[in-house]
């Protein structure tokens, strides 16, 4: 029975807009096209494609029809499988709480390049090359010498998260049918945006350079563990799952709908954006090594340096059109960013507490909104660039793995893939296989933990995290142990049940 | 000039990606709005 009242998709369009937008975001932009670069070009698509189909779909698959057949979000999913398993469902909300927080605030550093854009502050030609790196750490930032000297708050940063925040809360606060009439816009636009930045990055010398790096492949690499390992972590990531927010989603689909097909299109509609993006970050790319004369090597081709370094460099030695192309890049990424927050706090945290507490969705989306500016306050200081990074590496990377992984075992083994398949295939317009199940229980779960033990751990333990000092680097343990505690306390904490919810 | 390489990845890559989607969506069964 569907919960009655219960948010929804108003429509079909709704719902793949804003999955898709919550898929989408600056990792398309920043992380996958250094990635086909670093590991064999063109060759990369082979294992990177593999990798969507054995483990991205079938556990993008999981998320929503568990939420769809539950009509729960995370927590609730798996106190249906359990009462002893609701902790599952709650650590990912954790997670996407700090995501969410950290994610804020790097959207507020767009909207200052975009203010900054148009009178060029890093500086236009010869100087701006040299300027950007300390307009980015020196300016924007204010960056203090280490984790351990928060320093003061960098008000500008403050104001524009502030603002962000309100935008979320207003998008928010109505619910499913609200964002997925907004994810039509906030998907469309960068879309459009980077067509743009495209064609602009294409007529630049130096492009076709560029492209070649990107594309090019180099089918030796094949053999390379490195480049499967790449390209399974690059899948791990890209789709937003172990996050909770699209067991929430998957709960917002009527109940008589696909599930499927739905998941498909958004997993093939995400890594489409992020090959398309590939075209314009090296297009660019190219065009700085040519105008500053040096190897792909010195150019920062992911990442914050990339965003917030390389790609200033590239606008300030851009003969004509530099501030516009500038602006229309920093919105870009903003709107990448912004359905991925609001999947984030409202799929990922918002919806939880509604279920588990009967809180009132204004009243919730408002607690929420305003416990995530207070937290990104720590990432506003001058030493908030390397908090930022600490957290990012225990939530977006050990968090995503190791829950992401063990809901799948739990969902793969105790519920059972079995039950979920016959519950997929009762609506979908496509069918899955008993293969699948095997997916979901055994490939999906034992590639998270790879990519965690081989990326993360083997790195991670013998020495400290990003050469931070040890106590800073700890803190990845400490976010990881505080929050699955969090998660057992939660579970703890009796349910409302939908009378209860009704009276309140 | 772009390599052979790189010309290939561009074909073969939009081939598949606007392939599999055109695929999917004309498996779409039921459009429009959703009501339960």
């Amino acid at each position: 029975m569907a919960e009655i009242g219960r948010e929804r998709w108003t429509t079909r369009v709704h719902f793949l807009f804003a999955d898709i937008g919550s898929a989408i975001g600056l990792g398309n932009v920043w992380r996958f096209p250094y990635m086909a670069y670093e590991y064999g070009g063109g060759a990369f698509l082979i294992p990177w494609i593999i990798g969507l189909i054995v483990m991205g779909i079938p556990w993008l698959m999981m998320e929503f029809g568990m939420g769809h057949k539950f009509q729960k979000s995370a927590p609730g999913v798996f106190q249906g499988v359990g009462k002893r398993w609701e902790w599952v469902g709650w650590w990912p909300v954790f997670m996407a709480f700090l995501i969410v927080a950290y994610y804020a605030v790097v959207m507020a550093w767009s909207i200052r390049y975009a203010i900054a854009s148009i009178t060029m502050a890093w500086g236009k030609g010869a100087a701006g090359a040299t300027g950007a790196g300390d307009f980015y750490y020196g300016t924007v930032l204010k960056l203090s010498e280490g984790a351990g000297q928060l320093g003061g708050i960098v008000w500008p940063n403050l104001i524009i998260l502030a603002a962000i925040w309100i935008i979320l809360y207003l998008i928010m606060h109505k619910g499913a049918g609200v964002i997925g009439k907004v994810a039509i816009w906030t998907v469309s636009i960068p879309w459009v945006l980077l067509v743009v930045i495209l064609i602009r990055g294409l007529t630049l010398p130096g492009a076709v350079e560029g492209l070649n790096y990107y594309l090019t492949p180099d089918f030796k690499e094949l053999g390379n563990p490195e480049m499967w390992f790449a390209a399974f972590s690059q899948i791990a990531f890209t789709l937003s799952l172990g996050m909770a927010g699209m067991f929430a989603y998957g709960s917002f689909i009527a109940k008589k709908a696909d599930i499927t097909n739905n998941a498909l299109i958004t997993s093939f509609s995400n890594c489409a954006t992020s090959f398309f993006a590939g075209f314009a970050v090296f297009s660019i790319v190219g065009f700085i090594m040519q105008s500053l004369s040096i190897p792909i090597g010195e150019v920062s081709a992911s990442g914050l340096g990339l965003t917030f370094v390389s790609f200033p460099v590239g606008i300030s030695m851009m003969p004509t059109g530099a501030p516009i192309i500038g602006i229309l890049l920093f919105l870009t990424l903003f709107f990448l960013g912004i359905d991925s927050a609001f999947f984030l706090a409202h799929g990922g945290v918002i919806s939880p507490i509604k279920d588990k507490f009967g809180t009132k969705g204004s009243r919730a989306t408002l607690i929420v909104c305003i416990l995530g500016f207070v937290v990104g306050i720590l990432f506003t200081t001058q030493g908030g660039l390397y908090w930022l990074d600490i957290i990012d590496r225990a939530t977006a990377f050990y968090g995503l793995l190791i829950t992401g992984a063990i809901a799948t075992l739990v969902v793969g083994w105790k519920f059972k893939a079995k039950n979920l398949r016959e519950h997929l295939n009762a609506t979908s317009d496509i069918k899955v296989g008993r293969w699948w199940d095997w997916l979901l229980k055994i490939i999906v779960p034992a590639g998270l933990l790879f990519v965690a033990i081989y990326g993360g751990f083997m790195k991670d333990l013998p020495s400290p995290y990003g050469g931070y000092p040890v106590w800073a680097a700890s803190m990845i343990w400490v976010v990881l142990f505080v929050t699955l505690v969090l998660s057992f306390v939660f579970q703890g904490i009796k349910t409302k049940t939908p009378e209860e919810k009704e009276e309140e | 000039m772009l390599t052979t390489g790189a010309i290939v990845t561009t074909i073969i890559g939009w081939c598949i990606f606007i392939g599999v989607l055109a695929l999917l969506f004309t498996r779409i069964g039921k459009g429009g709005k959703w009501e339960d």
